[in-house]
């Protein structure tokens, strides 16, 4: 729906600078009232500043900003204190008062409120960390909408969701946009942009580079124009030869929502093995279990070495005041080829570095500077290759390619193609259905804790893993 | 403007920002800040004896801050070096003055208890933190009081001189004292030492696996743990260590420095060499630097106090500042330069 109204929000030359680089360069931009608009870009391309700018959380270094209306933003990482009850998160910091006290009941009423009249199932006794993520984000939602904003913005609302809850949130957002809102959804998944936006506008280094209407638009196009050119393939799959690698029975491990209660699964070398779910399904307590970082009971059997390229690269995978020869010998460190005589090798690990920059396109002005001083892009093709570089023969990769841009995500998949097939087997847990569907030669959809469907890749039904990651058999 | 700040937070900008401080700080006390610097540096340097009292202080500051610096390159804030100087202190003076082995092997032997005591005394909190998770700045800041007074309890009662007016034991054998490094000084070979432990740890640090996991514990946990370290043994380890460090300096200073153990042989060595191991940028070599920096404000200024009638407890205002300097210096640099503070 185009509405020719006047703007909700609109930004004029805006431009923000950080030491070293221009985040946003001279945007303009207008969202207007009824109009689901999609924000896109690679990473690093400036959305997030725009978005943080247009809200004012950050001053512009110049330009202008014009706002009818209050502006809300829903945060990709929920900002909402877990321990305390969803009415308070919603209220919080505008809780209606009687006397000196809050008035709970006028505060239930007003929540149940702003839930009903958008359609929002929420109650708002419940204690936010008990949540499940999808009502988690109604829950800051409706924070939102308590203060009703004429313009929403959305950061990457659908990242952590099932398919059948986006399904859900969309009704929500286009219904909001239907009674007036100026919806703007930063997201990387265009197909949604497709589905559910109106008009998209694409940024990249700062500056728009494609402004279109989504109806006169394709995915492709879209694509393109967040690259810059042609997006690049991932290698071909080959003819393998399977051999055992990894054999799992039994598995219990983990607790809670999480808990693996008797997880089978094997991975055979020449093979990629999907594990399809929503986060929050047991992933990482499986993950854990195979990296030996958590007690289990059950059997885990392996053949040869194992190459981990773990969910959290700041967190679990990176030192990131070291340099990037430092950081390969990382998880290395305990080999005996990493030693000569008492000292670490760093002559070795030198070259290894270099090798990894060299086969995985690492961009750095040196090996000698510190990781942090890397785009995540870059960080995440660094820890990758730490993981393949010794051709291990089970590969264990978490999300390997969350928030990097299309092309460094390419390179992964095609690096871990590659390690397919040469014969290693490869574990990939991913919250991105569609990689999955992409690389994996069979595909286990995990849900609660439990592996509830088993797909060839000759039999592979969309819908029907769709259905499974939301628990319905 | 850019230009003045960058400046102002160099190492030169540093130096003059604390002269200018101590200068105020002087003035404040009621002395010219010229009388009093020259008060404190031919108090610090002017002589062969100044020179030697400054280098003893040195030597003092020096093992404490090496053993801090170790436990600090883990992630571990061990501030109990003073307790465990003291522990070391103790067990070299108590076995010094009960015992007699013949040969320099009775030196070894007891440097070796001294070690083995600030070890042990390490070690508790070490074992605390990694069995229970017991906060490890809480355990080795209480264990400071345990040693304080578990030593006076000893030199008080049982392990008193016969001849000894305080708290303190016999004194030591002279055959157990440490060879004098600078004649006519209290200097000790003691220096020495503390200088190739420095440069040990230095390349332990640096080169060695067990140099490279502590370093990734301490800047990444997470990561440390998943690279295959065990950060339990790790962690007591380090603090095994680190207490043992500082143990053997407080043995040194009993067979080098006082020839007895005191109650008193501490000025509060373990806390300062806090700010020694911090200004030294946790850096083994530059922390000999630092180390040597406030030896001349803990020997100057004793000086500065007698001639300048500057009171002693201005050299730890001053102290203060520096630590207060170098640590806003590198605040203010990360908000020039930018990135993540």
């Amino acid at each position: 729906m185009m509405v020719t109204r006047e703007a909700a929000l609109s930004l004029r030359g805006i431009r923000k600078e950080f030491p070293g680089v221009v985040a946003v360069d001279g945007v303009d931009l207008d969202l207007y009232p009824g109009e689901i608009h999609a924000l896109v870009g690679e990473n690093g391309a400036g959305k997030s500043t725009l978005s943080a700018i247009a809200f004012g959380e950050l001053q512009p270094d110049a330009g202008e900003i014009v706002a009818r209306g209050t502006v809300g933003l829903v945060h990709q990482h929920f900002e909402l204190i877990g321990r305390l009850r969803v009415w308070q998160n919603v209220l919080l910091g505008r809780e209606p008062r009687r006397g000196w006290k809050i008035d709970q009941a006028a505060a239930r009423a007003r929540v149940l409120e702003i839930a009903a009249s958008n359609g929002l199932e929420i109650d708002p006794d419940a204690f936010v960390e008990t949540l499940p993520i999808g009502v988690q984000q109604r829950v800051e939602l409706l924070r939102e909408l308590d203060r009703d904003p004429a313009v929403l913005l959305l950061d990457e609302p659908t990242a952590a969701l099932a398919p059948a809850e986006i399904e859900r949130f969309f009704t929500t957002i286009v219904a909001l946009a239907a009674r007036g809102t100026a919806i703007m959804i930063v997201t990387h998944k265009l197909q949604e942009v497709i589905a559910y936006a109106d008009r998209v506008t694409v940024m990249r280094h700062g500056k728009i580079v494609a402004r279109a209407l989504t109806r006169e638009t394709s995915i492709e196009a879209i694509a393109r124009a967040m690259v810059g050119g042609e997006v690049p393939a991932v290698v071909e799959r080959v003819e393998t030869r399977l051999v055992p690698s990894l054999r799992v029975e039994g598995l219990q491990a983990g607790s809670g929502g999480t808990r693996l209660n008797g997880f089978a699964l094997d991975v055979r070398g020449g093979e990629i093995v999907g594990i399809a779910g929503v986060e929050g399904n047991g992933q990482t307590t499986l993950a854990d279990a195979l990296a030996g970082m958590c007690t289990y009971t059950g059997t885990i059997e392996r053949r040869g070495t194992l190459g981990i390229i773990p969910q959290d690269r700041h967190l679990e995978a990176l030192v990131m005041n070291w340099s990037l020869i430092d950081n390969t010998l990382l998880g290395r460190q305990h080999r005996k080829a990493a030693r000569r005589g008492f000292t670490l090798d760093f002559a070795r690990a030198q070259r290894d570095a270099e090798t990894i920059r060299e086969r995985f396109d690492v961009r750095a002005a040196t090996l000698n500077v510190t990781v942090r001083t890397l785009s995540g892009g870059n960080q995440q093709k660094l820890v990758v290759g730490r993981a393949l570089i010794d051709d291990p023969d089970l590969v264990l990769a978490y999300n390997p390619t969350r928030g990097i841009d299309v092309g460094a995500a390419a390179l992964v998949q095609s690096r871990l193609m590659e390690a397919r097939n040469r014969g290693a087997g490869v574990l990939l847990i991913s919250f991105e259905l569609d990689e999955i569907l992409a690389l994996a030669d069979r595909v286990i959809v995990m849900y609660r804790g439990a592996a509830l469907g088993s797909f060839d890749r000759a039999h592979l039904d969309r819908a029907e893993i769709g259905r499974l990651m939301a628990g319905s058999l | 403007m850019k230009r003045l700040t960058r400046f102002l937070t160099g190492p030169l900008g540093a130096v003059l920002l604390i002269v200018v401080l101590m200068s105020l700080a002087m003035v404040v006390a009621g002395v010219s800040p010229l009388d009093g610097f020259s008060a404190l540096i031919t108090g610090a340097l002017g002589g062969r004896n100044e020179i030697g009292e400054t280098l003893v202080a040195t030597t003092a500051l020096l093992f404490p801050a090496l053993g801090i610096c170790l436990a600090f390159r883990a992630g571990l804030f061990n501030i109990g070096a003073e307790g465990q100087l003291l522990i070391g202190a103790l067990c070299a003076g108590a076995l010094g003055a009960a015992f007699t082995i013949p040969g320099p092997l009775g030196i070894v032997l007891l440097l070796l208890a001294g070690a083995l005591g600030g070890g042990f005394w390490g070690a508790i909190a070490g074992w605390m933190k990694a069995r229970f998770d017991a906060n490890e700045i809480i355990a080795t800041l209480m264990l400071n009081f345990v040693a304080a007074y578990f030593a006076l309890e000893l030199v008080s009662g049982p392990l008193k001189g016969p001849l000894a007016a305080g708290a303190e034991t016999a004194w030591l054998d002279p055959k157990y004292w440490l060879p004098t490094l600078l004649p006519g000084t209290r200097l000790s070979i003691a220096l020495l030492l503390a200088l190739a432990l420095a440069i040990f740890l230095q390349w332990v640090l640096t080169r060695t696996v067990f140099g490279y996991d502590l370093r990734a514990s301490g800047e990444a946990p997470e990561a440390a743990r998943r690279s295959g370290i065990n950060i339990a043994r790790l962690t007591w380890l380090a603090l095994t260590l680190s207490g043992a460090i500082a143990g053997l300096g407080g043995a040194t200073i009993v067979l080098g420095e006082l020839h007895r153990f005191n109650t008193q042989l501490s000025p509060g060595y373990g806390f300062t060499a806090i700010a020694v191991a911090l200004v030294g940028d946790l850096q083994p070599l530059w922390i000999c630097l630092a180390a040597f920096g406030f030896g001349i404000l803990e020997s100057g200024g004793l000086a500065m106090q007698a001639s300048a009638q500057v009171p002693k407890d201005a050299i730890h205002v001053i102290e203060g500042l520096i630590i207060f300097v170098l640590a806003a210096r590198r605040y203010v640099a990360t908000r020039v330069e930018g990135g993540p503070v």
